[in-house]
């Protein structure tokens, strides 16, 4: 029976790997391969020594300033991301909120947009003498070059990237809410617990099997960016904010095709990922027995 | 029971693959970009008040002897097409291509040498000996033209006469100068006025680039190598660049919208790039009859400085896909052979010519009103006579962008020299 | 009393955020209806160019069939991946096994690789089928991620076992437990990998704009780009494209959004 039961499971995950093999193991494979070679164009050859590509990363300035500033991003925008959208959703989730359906859209709404318009916007709001200047300026901070200086860059982009999924990530936990069996609060409420100690202690650990899908759909996405840096700061000031995959998209599209490079470069950004997730797993995929 | 699970299973099993295998007759075949018929051409192109109208009239006139052709157009912005162009060589999917694109100038070295494969030669489709050389120079490689030049991208200053009288000059104070005259009297309406006379992006090399056009000079050697450091053309048109901000007489903004913004809203009173921004220009029409347009000024103590270069153009390429003859005669009836084409193009459209027959039309001979009446078509096509040719090489798109960082560097206090050199082993190790 | 001002932090809090969200939506909106001048030069009010602008828009783009491209796409790909995903994730956690808990983490690896690097050997794969231009070609590499894979095992570690025990001691077959139990139970994770699929499929811009090569099946995102790419950009016109791009997926959210809701119970509480 146990057996049969067991067969049965690995029925119903079939079609889902197959496709996945399919449409992108089987490319994958090809472009490990594609990593071991060079040249340019369609005229590639085998490298010499094999990992050619990969020792050419560690010499490339631009791919090392883009590494640095993919992890800055990693390691401010995804953490403060991540917490604001779980108080958010829990706020939303306290059934004596009033307007409740107008914050749940209001806060949704910046990922429905397109990234045109969006980067666009943001442009605009953060030019020299935009909104934001202007705002400052009431409280006499003059006027910043935000895109201009490579710090002020990647915090607009930062600031892009809150603004456009933090709402995103409130939606998962508002599901995951849902199916936390809500006697529990009511409970540890009944006990004395503060707003706090109830969300901390009763909501958290329950929440972690979906903490941990954003966390890795976060450090996934942080590390592929492309859309923000592409669109909205043009990677610049002088490759100041370029992500790695932008520089990806650069070296095998915009530029002098090098897809055998282009493919080691996102190998590093696949072992990267998969790193952090593997230690996100370890950390966060306990089941409690 | 067992039955039902069995079969759902099944269904779940097979669905993704009859859905591949659905879509797989549902298709069309894959016929593919290029034209099936004998008197189609597909064509890809970005502007839809610009190339695209231009194709749409060169159709028109087409069809006058050919009453069966059509063109099939495709609107597909430079950046997209440039990686559909990429992905169908690397993927060695021909059969995909349009029977004509539109390739940017800068970029066409570098796509017939790495893909020579998406090319058809375009000997036939016109006589390009009645384009300037430095412009079929663009499409050429080994002597072999592969592109037929569309829009010229001669640069052009464009200054606002009202804010120039106020400060007591007129557009002729401005024709002919040097940069160093330019930087005395452009202070000057800065003081009079506080309007500065330009204004671009900050880290983009257009203006460098044109400075450095100009003078005829460029960022690679006759064989390709970089010539980044120890230019003595590079360096004199990066500190005059420097000189032209540092004094507030060019305003650096951060994207391409701001750029237009601030002559659009008057806030710049000039701007100095491809003749096609005359088009943005146009679109502030509370400032017309107020503009003038003359050429550029030419770099102090550099040899071989002149008063004319460019930004921008692009040609029309004829894909490895494509029905050649019907292609090229296409061309060579239209945009290297027909005034009609041009003279109907120019005023709608602002595309000037590069077919020099096309010049003497009287077309371009008519007062522009927002021009304050001056003829400035005439006076582009003149201008484009004169422009020094631009060696793009294969790596110009790296060379120029490891020029703009080290602008970006530079204006931040980092020496000069030592910047460029840098900027030269990026491009050098991008072609490594 | 108390109860009044304990909540005063989490108004300003949601009133802080809201206003965030909102405004660079309430400049695109206004953008909308004024001349591309004025959105050059920030205006914050509402103009009077709205039909103007429509005007224009519908003139220089084919609108209407870009929304049918785009919907169907978004909709197709909604539905399958649902089907597809929510079944493969029920698997993972129901039938939860060592060896299943291996797969997921290589599964997990698919999404792991920048899509510029599999773009072009995937694009050979669907010109050999002589899928080029069609829509299937957008849709089925997007119906089956690991991502939503991962929210629907995420999720069904809520699931009570007890009413899966019961299920098959009733006598219901494997299938019909997932179809006829857990799919309703699990309605705020299908509102929310619903919204979160259609908004994805809707906005997906690189693969589309590489496969989908013929005028006739452009979607949404690809004229907008097109709008933004010539050497004049009304961005009036743009904003207003913008804005109808966005309609759609924001009505998908306010159609499912009532099952985030709180107090809605699933078929079994």
């Amino acid at each position: 029976m146990d057996r049969r039961r067991n067969l049965t499971g690995w029925a119903f995950l079939l079609p889902a790997s197959l496709l996945i093999v399919l449409i992108s193991f089987v490319p994958m494979i090809q472009a490990l391969l594609l990593s071991l070679q060079t040249g340019r164009g369609t005229r590639l050859n085998w490298a010499d020594p094999l990992w050619y590509n990969y020792t050419r990363l560690l010499g490339d300035e631009i791919f090392k300033q883009t590494l640095f500033n993919t992890f800055v991003y990693l390691i401010i925008q995804v953490p403060i991301m991540l917490t604001l959208a779980l108080i958010l959703a829990n706020l939303l989730n306290n059934p004596r909120l009033r307007w409740r359906a107008f914050w749940r859209t209001a806060i949704f709404l910046p990922c429905a947009v397109s990234l045109v318009a969006y980067s666009l916007v943001f442009r605009t709001m953060f030019a020299t003498d935009g909104f934001v200047n202007d705002f400052l300026g009431m409280f006499g901070v003059a006027p910043v070059n935000w895109l201009g200086e490579p710090d002020t860059a990647r915090a607009v982009l930062i600031i892009g990237l809150l603004w456009r999924w933090t709402g995103f990530n409130m939606i998962f936990f508002l599901a995951g809410l849902q199916n936390i069996d809500r006697s529990t609060i009511e409970a540890a409420r009944m006990d004395g617990a503060n707003a706090f100690q109830v969300f901390w202690r009763v909501t958290v650990p329950q929440l972690r099997p979906i903490i941990l899908l954003t966390a890795i759909m976060s450090t996934n996405g942080t590390l592929q960016l492309f859309d923000e840096s592409w669109a909205l700061t043009r990677g610049g000031p002088a490759y100041a904010s370029m992500s790695m995959s932008h520089y990806l998209y650069e070296v095998s599209f915009q530029r002098n095709p090098n897809f055998g490079y282009g493919a080691a470069l996102s190998y590093v950004i696949l072992i990267l990922v998969a790193v952090l997730a593997f230690i996100q797993l370890r950390i966060g995929d306990k089941r409690d027995q | 029971m067992k039955r039902t699970t069995k079969i759902a299973t099944v269904v779940a099993m097979t669905l993704p693959v009859a859905l591949i295998l659905s879509g797989c007759s549902g298709g069309d075949g894959g016929s593919g970009g290029g034209s099936g018929d004998d008197n189609t051409l597909t064509v890809w192109a970005w502007d839809p008040n610009f190339n695209i109208y231009a194709m749409q009239e060169a159709e028109k006139i087409y069809q006058q002897d050919h009453p069966d052709f059509t063109l099939d157009i495709v609107e597909t912005p430079w950046d997209d097409l440039q990686t559909k162009l990429t992905t169908l060589a690397q993927s060695q999917e021909y059969g995909e291509l349009p029977d004509i694109f539109l390739v940017q100038n800068n970029a066409f070295q570098k796509n017939v040498i790495n893909y020579p494969d998406l090319f058809s030669e375009a000997t036939d489709a016109a006589d390009f000996s009645q384009f300037p050389q430095a412009v079929t120079d663009y499409s050429t490689v080994d002597a072999v033209n592969y592109g037929v030049p569309f829009d010229s991208g001669t640069a052009i200053g464009a200054y606002r006469t009202d804010v120039l009288a106020e400060a007591g000059y007129t557009v002729d104070d401005f024709t002919d100068i040097t940069w160093s005259d330019f930087q005395t009297k452009a202070e000057d309406v800065l003081a009079k006025t506080g309007k500065p006379l330009l204004s671009g992006q900050a880290g983009s090399s257009d203006t460098i680039m044109m400075m450095l056009q100009s003078a005829g000079a460029s960022l690679f050697d006759a064989d390709g190598n970089p010539t980044i450091s120890d230019n003595p053309a590079l360096e004199k048109s990066i500190e005059t660049y420097i000189d032209l901000v540092k004094s507030g007489v060019f305003t650096e903004v951060n994207s391409w919208d701001e750029y237009i913004g601030t002559f659009v809203n008057g806030a710049v009173a000039g701007t100095i790039n491809g003749v096609w921004i005359s088009g943005s220009l146009q679109t502030a029409t509370d400032q017309s009859g107020e503009w003038a347009v003359t050429n550029l000024p030419k770099l102090d103590g550099v040899s071989g400085a002149t008063n004319y270069s460019a930004n921008g153009g692009s040609s029309w390429a004829i894909s490895s896909n494509a029905n050649v003859d019907l292609a090229s005669d296409f061309l060579k009836s239209t945009f290297a052979g027909s005034t009609a084409l041009y003279d109907t193009i120019l005023p709608k459209a602002g595309a000037v010519a590069n077919w020099i027959p096309a010049g003497d039309s009287d077309v371009y001979a008519q007062p522009v009103d927002f021009f304050g009446g001056q003829p400035i078509y005439a006076d582009v096509v003149t201008f484009g006579a004169s422009v020094p040719s631009n060696n793009t090489g294969v790596y110009y798109y790296e060379a120029r962008d490891a020029v703009s960082a080290a602008i970006t560097k530079i204006m931040g206090g980092a020496d000069m020299a030592s910047a460029l050199d840098e900027a030269q082993s990026t491009v050098e190790f991008a072609m490594g | 009393m108390i109860n009044k001002l304990r909540g005063v932090p989490a108004y300003l809090f949601l009133g802080i955020w809201t206003l965030f969200s909102l405004f660079p939506l309430y400049f695109m909106a206004v953008s909308a209806t004024n001349t591309s001048q004025d959105v050059l030069a920030s205006r914050l009010l509402p103009g009077g160019e709205l039909f103007a602008n429509i005007a224009k828009l519908l003139d220089a783009q084919n609108v209407g069939a870009a929304m049918t491209s785009s919907f169907l796409i978004a909709a197709g790909t909604t539905v399958l991946a649902l089907i597809i995903c929510s079944i493969a994730g029920y698997g993972f956690e129901v039938y939860h096994s060592k060896g299943k808990d291996v797969l997921m983490g290589v599964l997990l690896l698919a999404m792991m690789i920048p899509f510029a690097a599999t773009m072009i050997p995937l694009f050979q794969v669907f010109a050999k089928l002589g899928l080029v231009n069609s829509l299937f070609a957008v849709i089925v590499p997007a119906i089956s991620t690991p991502l939503l894979i991962l929210l629907f095992r995420q999720s069904s570690r809520a699931f009570p076992t007890e009413i899966l025990e019961a299920a098959r001691v009733d006598g219901l077959s494997e299938f019909s437990i997932y179809a006829r139990i857990y799919v309703p139970t699990m309605r705020a994770t299908f509102a929310a990998a619903g919204v979160i699929t259609f908004m994805t499929a809707w906005n997906n811009y690189l693969w589309p704009r590489v496969i989908l090569i013929k005028n006739e099946v452009q979607t949404m995102p690809m004229l907008i780009v097109n709008l933004s790419a010539g050497y004049v950009t009304d961005y009036g016109v743009l904003m207003l494209a913008v804005l109808l791009a966005s309609l759609p997926t924001v009505v998908v959210f306010l159609l499912l959004q009532r099952q985030f809701a709180e107090g809605i119970t699933g078929a079994i509480k």
